[in-house]
């Protein structure tokens, strides 16, 4: 056997064992998906949520929205905010220090003054401009915090400290929420009597051509245009499936920083957000998660289906393909961050089971589609043509179009938003298209992330390193 | 008497819508806060019956805006499934002049909003 | 991706031309086939489940209809004896038959389920009326005897809305149920039924109850008449939820009488327990609480320690501000700010006393005794 047999043998058998490993895991995430959405939808059937909006006994919730230079929207969005269905509330807006005038605004509309307020500063965070409430009584849940200038996971960190109940709900303020959103999130942190539920992650959806009237979602359609209408699939798939699956295994480590709820007293005391990743929303549920482990405390990350927020998405490949450069670069520093978890069996199924998955499969994924894709393209042009080639592709593709055409069944037996049977053939038909012409551009955008990430190493290295160990011997030393 | 009723959940608005109406009120009916305060000119009521968890603009929205425009006239009756102590006297310090919650009587809903009809006639 | 290595691999291995050719087409035809049957079901769903919904608009006209006839139907208004009355509430033929039908009976339960929860007085007893003329208690009936969870848990809800009081005794079984869904409807439903007596079942039961299904039976109670029960029975219960939930009671129901009962669980070994004593003190106390809860202040966790200290907001005196004070160099910003605001909130001689602290001139609790002030004030 010459060596270049070998080594396309030791590549071809590498990659044969990675692709049933990842088959294995889209049928997994498929029959664990539709047990957990059964049993949550059974359950769900007959709850009666009015139960908790008029309740004393009900647990208190901070809702926190930063803001930064939303001025022309911002007064409707905090007013949606205000009418949410929950009665033992507190609204934190963190302006951001904003460019624009938002804060002005605010203080126009709501009637808003300067309040005298010690900030407890148990997160460290860029120093606070000012607190402020309305003179108004009908808005005596609303508080704007003014900060400088230090990016979402600073300003989550503000509003960390500045809330004062237990549970706090973090969203984009731009999102558009459904009024029983906070009773069905409140709900799993009272569920449980044997485990702690310290996050409960809810489903985002895209808003795209929704009509959408003074904060408030009014009419569901489908997007119009090609790239939201692509992503509306994969957030479905993503959500639907594979986050369902993921809680079904008590496994979740990602929920996403537009709509999540948290437990305040736990995020305080692992540290809160980590400003250094651009990834603060997955690195905090990683690190609660370890943080409960290494404490072998029972635990629980919960999941709530139900389509409760709604979010604008990316229309254009520009902001699209910076948005997925971010996402995998908070992918690798959360992964980096946390190395130590890496097939640890202290860790329980975090270690062995979750980090592994996100590694490989989230990680490494575009990674290897990227050099097999140019492996097999030289493979092809080196050697006589060879017809079985086609084949091969559009094998690969449409296992792929089959995941996806079940993820538009699964919404289809469950929350069925785009009611038109037009809009369901049109997602199919989207189905088919993404392998070809969406997914190889999704699959660049992350490849040019690593890329990113890798320049910024061999740049300012030190730099990177410094602060990013920094923050996590911040974190091993409160957690012992 | 004109009375306007914001209410989001349909069924209990046309029970509302009926059941007024067979007492021989005129009955504008809006399905959330920001309409309600929206007919509040045009309608001109003499009694406002409003549930508080509403889209747009809570109830106790509404009884600022009523409270605003008519800060002698037209009484404000809320009907919530809210019956907790603080949600009731933060109704009635913003000028409230009757608290109902649900599950509620049909009847002493009829009394009550006669009540406030005899005091205009006075 | 799987199918594609699998193939290169084929050029690799002495396989015969032919099979291989065959073998790609098996695989690449079950795939399409396994999309085509995916979407083929979904169409045939989405057709069925269409045809439903139009005729939702139907089954709402006329269920509507049937609600609006018993809520409004006054039979002292309108002066006829109790058969007439019978009659006009009785639903049509038309109605009874959508009962026959799985979907539309399910929809018209959902209705007068609805309207049901909004109502009391003689619009509710109507519309437990119209519930059983049309039957649908009888069907409720027989979802009791289903063997999946969630259709036993949904009947025992629907009676239990609809106070079909008669078939309590078929319910007890349940309370106790290895499903956590059907014993929390039983549950609930006892409650309905025989208001605070029903609460029997805390001493059987051997599961935890869940903060939310503490909160619905709290609120299932405060639709009944107030009955002073005995619950110091479940002060000394094993199940630590049963003493929460019972502590929950003492403090909703202002029990004075069983003050010096719950400061014995001060000291109980569970620590949500205690929280919850703190809460119940915090709203029924005496001259001495403040006492007792400073002679366990060292005992406790952080947690506790706080929520004594916020209770003691509401309940602190005068005799309290030597503590309170010596809390103020306490390492907990937190901590601080509340026994501040406690030492405010006694009065002019604990606002003065907190003033003239040594370190209230300086960061932080300055800046907290400015905070204070201003809640004060507003």
């Amino acid at each position: 056997m010459s060596w270049q047999t070998f080594i396309l043998h030791v590549f071809t058998y590498g990659i044969l064992l990675y692709s049933i490993l990842l088959l294995v895991c889209y049928v997994c995430i498929g029959a664990f998906s539709i047990s957990e959405t059964r049993t949550y939808l059974n359950k769900n059937s007959f709850t009666d949520y009015r139960v908790l909006a008029s309740s004393t006994e009900a647990p208190s919730i901070s809702v926190l929205a930063p803001a930064y230079n939303e001025g022309t929207t911002i007064i409707e969005n905090v007013r949606s905010l205000l009418s949410l269905h929950y009665n033992n509330l507190e609204v934190i807006i963190i302006n951001d220090g904003s460019k624009d005038d938002s804060l002005e605004k605010l203080i126009d509309a709501y009637d808003l003054y300067r309040i005298d307020f010690f900030v407890n500063a148990q997160l460290a965070t860029k120093p606070v401009r000012g607190v402020y409430k309305s003179r108004n009584p009908v808005y005596r849940k609303l508080i704007v915090v003014d900060k400088v200038n230090g990016g979402k996971a600073d300003a989550l960190n503000v509003g960390v400290n500045i809330a004062q109940n237990n549970y706090y709900v973090c969203i984009d303020v731009d999102c558009v929420l459904e009024q029983d959103a906070l009773l069905k999130l409140a709900k799993p942190f009272l569920e449980n009597a044997t485990e702690r539920v310290i996050a409960a992650g809810g489903v985002v959806r895209i808003a795209n051509s929704c009509q959408i009237e003074g904060g408030r979602l009014v009419k569901v359609n489908l997007a119009k245009q090609f790239l939201p209408r692509v992503q509306t699939l994969e957030y479905i798939r993503a959500f639907l499936l594979s986050r369902m699956a993921w809680t079904r295994l008590n496994g979740l480590l990602l929920i996403s920083g537009a709509f999540g709820a948290f437990d305040r007293d736990i995020v305080i005391k692992c540290g809160g957000y980590n400003s250094e990743t651009v990834g603060e929303d997955m690195e905090l549920v990683v690190r609660m998660r370890r943080y409960m482990e290494e404490r072998d405390e029972p635990y629980r990350v919960s999941f709530i289906p139900d389509p409760l927020c709604w979010t604008e998405a990316p229309s254009t490949f520009k902001i699209l393909g910076r948005q997925r450069n971010r996402w995998a670069r908070g992918t690798i520093e959360t992964l980096r961050i946390h190395k130590k978890m890496f097939f640890n069996p202290n860790y329980g199924l975090l270690g062995m089971l979750s980090y592994p998955y996100w590694l490989f499969f989230e990680f490494m994924a575009p990674i290897i589609e990227f050099f097999g894709t140019i492996g097999l393209i030289i493979y092809c042009l080196s050697g006589p043509i060879n017809w079985s080639l086609f084949m091969i592709m559009l094998g690969v593709l449409s296992i792929g179009v089959l995941y996806s055409i079940f993820a538009i069944l699964m919404e289809v037996l469950t929350y069925n938003q785009y009611k038109q049977r037009k809009d369901i053939l049109r997602l199919v038909l989207v189905a088919i298209l993404e392998p070809v012409i969406f997914h190889p551009f999704v699959v660049w955008s992350s490849i040019r992330g690593n890329f990113d990430l890798l320049r910024k190493h061999n740049g300012g290295w030190g730099e990177m390193t410094r602060q990013g160990f920094a923050t996590e011997k911040k974190t091993v030393t409160k957690l012992l | 008497m004109k009375i306007l009723v914001a209410e989001d959940d349909q069924l209990m608005l046309k029970m509302l819508e009926f059941r007024l109406k067979k007492d021989g009120h005129e009955i504008v009916v809006t399905h959330d806060g920001r309409e309600a305060v929206a007919k509040l000119e045009e309608f001109k009521p003499d009694l406002v019956i409003t549930d508080i968890m509403m889209p747009y603009l809570s109830g106790l929205e509404v009884v600022g805006a009523v409270k605003k425009k008519y800060p002698h006239g037209t009484p404000v009756i809320i009907l919530s499934g809210m019956g907790q102590e603080n949600v009731v006297l933060e109704a009635f310090q913003l000028g409230a002049d009757d608290y109902i919650t649900k599950p509620f009587s049909p009847n002493e809903l009829s009394v009550r909003v006669h009540r406030f009809d005899l005091s205009i006639t006075k | 991706m799987f199918l594609a290595k699998l193939l290169i691999l084929n050029e690799f291995l002495p396989v015969a031309y032919f099979s291989r050719v065959h073998y790609q087409v098996i695989v690449m035809l079950s795939i399409a086939g396994l999309i085509i049957s995916l979407l083929v079901y979904m169409l045939f769903y989405m057709y069925f489940k269409s045809k439903h919904e139009k005729k939702h608009d139907k089954w709402r006209l006329i269920s509507d209809l049937l609600i609006h006839r018993a809520v409004f139907y006054d039979a002292e208004e309108e002066d006829i004896d109790e058969t007439e009355a019978q009659a006009a509430i009785a639903a049509t033929a038309r109605a009874k038959k959508l009962m026959h039908n799985k979907h539309s009976r399910k929809f018209v339960t959902g209705e007068i389920l609805s309207a049901k929860k909004n109502m009391t007085g003689t619009a509710s007893d109507n519309l437990k009326q119209l519930y059983q003329q049309l039957g649908l208690d009888k069907y409720a009936l027989k979802s009791l005897k289903s063997r999946l969870w969630h259709i036993k848990a949904k009947a025992i809800q629907e009676l239990t809305v609809m106070e079909m009081s008669e078939y309590v005794n078929q319910l007890y079984a349940f309370t106790n149920d290895q499903v956590e869904l059907v014993r929390m409807e039983a549950q609930t439903a006892i409650v309905q039924f025989n208001g605070f007596e029903g609460l029997r079942f805390l001493d059987i039961i051997t599961y935890p109850i869940s903060d939310w299904q503490q909160i619905k039976l709290l609120q299932q109670l405060a639709h009944v008449p107030p009955v002073n029960i005995s619950i110091d029975g479940w002060l000394r219960s094993e199940n630590n939820s049963v003493v929460v939930f019972a502590l929950k009671l003492a403090r909703n129901y202002h029990r004075f009488e069983l003050h010096d009962d719950i400061l014995l669980c001060l000291d109980h070994a569970d620590q949500n327990v205690r929280l919850e004593v703190i809460n119940y003190l915090c709203e029924i106390y005496t001259d001495d609480t403040t006492d007792e809860l400073i002679s366990r202040f060292l005992k406790e966790d952080f947690k506790n320690q706080l929520a004594m200290i916020k209770a003691m907001q509401n309940i602190g005196s005068e005799k309290d501000i030597l503590f309170l004070l010596s809390l103020l160099d306490n390492e907990s910003h937190e901590m601080k700010l509340t026994a501040a605001r406690a030492l405010a909130k006694i009065g002019k001689s604990g606002l003065a006393s907190l003033q003239g602290h040594a370190l209230a001139k300086s960061y932080p609790l300055n800046e907290m005794v400015l905070q204070i002030k201003g809640e004060l004030a507003a």
